[in-house]
C-alpha cells in the first residue's frame, strides 16, 4: 500500500530552487534511503513533505492525506528534524509527556508513552536526568522516540547519525530497521553515508541539486557501475571531478 | 484540555522551574523592597502621603511587570527559532492558534507572580487590607490589560525576527516610546499632551490608577482612560490569532 505519493514536488526561494519536481513514492514498512550532497534538496524534501514548508509546485499524499491537510497529516508522521535542538532543563520523560500531550493524548496516557518509549530506545534510566547533561547520541535517540510518540504511519529522520560514533550509529540504523519491521511504518532516512542506506534501506532516491537523479531499489541503482559509491558519484557528477 | 493550554502549561513550567521565571522576580522584590522601604521609613525621602505611596508601588509593579512581560513574551518564538526546538513544536497537529495562545498564557503569567509579589508591600505601604486590597484589584484589572497588549506586540515582533536579539530590543524600544512621556509631569494638562496620554496605554492606564487611588475618584468616572488599554489587548490578541499561521514559521517571513 502507498503511504508516500509525490508528484512534480518543488521548492523555489525567489530565483533559487531548492527541489525541483521531486516523484515518488514509498510502501508501507519500507525503509527509503534520501541520498544526496549537501545542498542536495534533502532536508527541503523532507519540510515539505511534513507540512513544514509550503511547495511552490507539485502535490504530495502523506498516509493518504493530501498535502493541503497539514494538521492532518502531522498526526500521522514522526519527525526527526536535521539539527534538532531540544530544551537542556527539562527531562527526558517531561519531554516526552509534552509531546504525547500535543498529539492529543491523555495525562496518564502520555505517561505510558513515554515511559515505553523511552525503554524502546534504552533511555529508561535517565527518564527523570536533564537532557543538557544527554551525550549527542542519547539526545538523537530522545529524538526518534518523540518522532514515535503518536505510533506514526510514516517517519522521516534527516541525518539521524550525524555526529555519532560508529557504534552510536549502529544502535540508530538497529531502531530504524526495528521501527520499519515491527511497527510497519514507513521510514524515510535522509542521508549522505552511503553505508547506512546499504546497511537499512529498500529502496533509494539520488538528489543531486535540487533534482532527483536516480530512485528505486539499491539493486537497480548499483547495476553496471559495481557499487553504490561509484553510481552516487556517477548520478552527481562528482567522479568527473577527478 | 485543548492544545494551548498544554502549551501553556509547559511554557509556564519551563519558565518558573529551572527557568528565567525566579531570578525575573527576585530582581523585581528587591526593587520593590528598596522602594518601599524609601517611601515607608526614610525620614528624608518619606515625602508621600500614603495614597502617594501605594500609587507609587502600583506604578512600579505595572512598569516593571509589563516590561518582564515583554522581555518574556519577546524570547517565545524567535527564542525557539535560535535554540532550535521550534520545528518540533511545528510538527505536532496543535493548531498555530493554540501555539500562540498557550505562550502569552504563560508569558502572562510572570505579570501574575509580578502583583502577587507587590501585595505585601502595598499592604505595608497602604497600612492595612482594604488599602491594598483595593490597590492590588485596580492593578490586576488594569495592568492586566496593557501586560496582556504589550505582551502580545512582544510575541508579534518574535514572530517576526529570527533572533531574540532583534525581538528582544523592538519591545524594550515599544516600552521606552510609552513610558517615556509619562514622566512629562506638564503633558496631562494640555490639550495635545492628554491626547497623546490618553493614546498611550501605560500612560492612560497610569493615569487612571493615579485618579482612583490618590484623586479618590470613583472607578467608572475615568473610564475613558482605559480605552486605550482595553484596545491594545484586544487589537494584540486578536492580530495574534489571525497572523498565527505566518507568525509561528521555521524562518520568519517564509513560507
Amino acid at each position: 500500500m502507498t503511504t508516500i505519493e509525490a508528484s512534480g514536488l518543488s521548492k523555489r526561494y525567489g530565483a533559487r530552487t531548492a527541489l525541483d519536481g521531486l516523484t515518488f513514492t514509498a510502501d508501507t514498512g519500507e525503509v527509503i534511503g534520501l541520498l544526496g550532497p549537501n545542498g542536495a534538496g534533502k532536508t527541503t524534501a523532507i519540510r515539505l513533505l511534513t507540512t513544514i514548508l509550503e511547495p511552490t509546485g507539485g502535490t504530495f499524499t502523506v498516509a493518504g492525506i493530501p498535502g493541503d491537510q497539514p494538521q492532518r497529516i502531522r498526526q500521522r508522521i514522526g519527525v526527526l528534524p536535521e539539527s534538532a535542538g531540544y530544551p537542556g532543563r527539562q527531562s527526558g520523560a517531561e519531554y516526552l509527556r509534552y509531546a504525547a500531550r500535543l498529539f492529543g493524548r491523555s495525562r496518564p496516557d502520555a505517561r505510558t508513552a513515554a515511559e515505553r518509549l523511552l525503554a524502546d530506545v534504552g533511555l529508561s534510566e535517565r527518564a527523570g536526568t536533564r537532557i543538557a547533561t544527554y551525550s549527542r547520541g542519547m539526545k538523537q535517540r530522545l529524538g526518534i522516540a518523540r518522532a514515535l510518540v503518536n505510533d506514526p504511519a510514516v517517519v522521516f529522520l534527516d541525518e539521524p547519525t550525524s555526529g555519532l560514533d560508529p557504534a552510536g550509529q549502529g544502535e540508530i540504523l538497529a531502531t530504524i530497521s526495528d521501527v520499519a519491521r515491527r511497527r510497519g511504518a514507513t521510514v524515510v532516512l535522509s542521508t549522505h553515508t552511503l553505508t547506512e542506506v546499504e546497511q537499512v534501506c529498500d529502496n533509494l532516491l539520488i538528489l543531486d541539486r535540487g533534482k532527483l537523479r536516480a530512485a528505486g531499489p539499491i539493486a537497480e541503482i548499483v547495476a553496471g557501475a559495481g557499487s553504490l559509491s561509484s553510481a552516487f558519484l556517477h548520478l552527481t557528477g562528482q567522479d568527473s571531478h577527478d | 484540555m485543548t492544545s494551548w493550554n498544554v502549551v501553556a502549561a509547559q511554557e509556564s513550567r519551563d519558565l518558573w522551574i529551572g527557568g528565567r521565571g525566579p531570578v525575573l522576580i527576585f530582581g523585581y522584590s528587591i526593587l520593590l523592597s528598596a522602594i518601599t522601604y524609601l517611601a515607608a521609613s526614610n525620614q528624608a525621602m518619606n515625602f508621600l502621603e500614603q495614597r502617594e505611596a501605594v500609587n507609587l508601588m502600583v506604578q512600579v509593579a505595572l512598569a516593571v511587570g509589563v516590561l518582564l512581560t515583554v522581555v518574556v513574551s519577546a524570547d517565545t518564538i524567535s527564542g525557539e527559532r535560535e535554540r532550535g526546538t521550534l520545528e518540533a513544536l511545528l510538527l505536532t497537529p496543535a493548531p498555530r492558534r493554540a501555539i500562540v495562545m498557550g505562550k502569552l498564557a504563560a508569558a502572562a503569567t510572570i505579570w501574575l507572580a509580578c502583583l502577587i509579589v507587590a501585595m505585601p508591600y502595598l499592604w505595608v505601604l497602604g497600612r492595612g487590607v482594604s488599602g491594598a486590597l483595593q490597590a492590588a484589584v485596580l492593578t490586576l484589572v488594569v495592568g492586566t490589560l496593557v501586560a496582556v497588549g504589550l505582551g502580545g506586540v512582544g510575541m508579534i515582533f518574535s514572530g517576526w525576527s529570527n533572533t531574540n536579539r532583534t525581538s528582544l530590543a523592538s519591545g524594550l524600544l515599544l516600552l521606552l516610546v510609552l513610558f517615556a512621556p509619562t514622566q512629562l509631569p506638564a503633558l496631562p494638562r494640555t490639550g495635545f499632551g492628554q491626547l497623546l496620554n490618553r493614546i498611550n496605554p501605560i500612560g492612560s492606564a497610569l493615569h487612571y490608577m493615579s485618579q482612583v487611588l490618590v484623586a479618590r475618584r470613583g472607578w467608572t468616572q475615568d473610564l475613558g482612560y482605559l480605552i486605550s488599554p482595553l484596545v491594545i489587548a484586544v487589537a494584540a490578541v486578536g492580530a495574534l490569532l489571525v497572523a498565527a499561521p505566518r507568525l509561528v514559521r521555521l524562518t520568519a517571513g517564509t513560507r
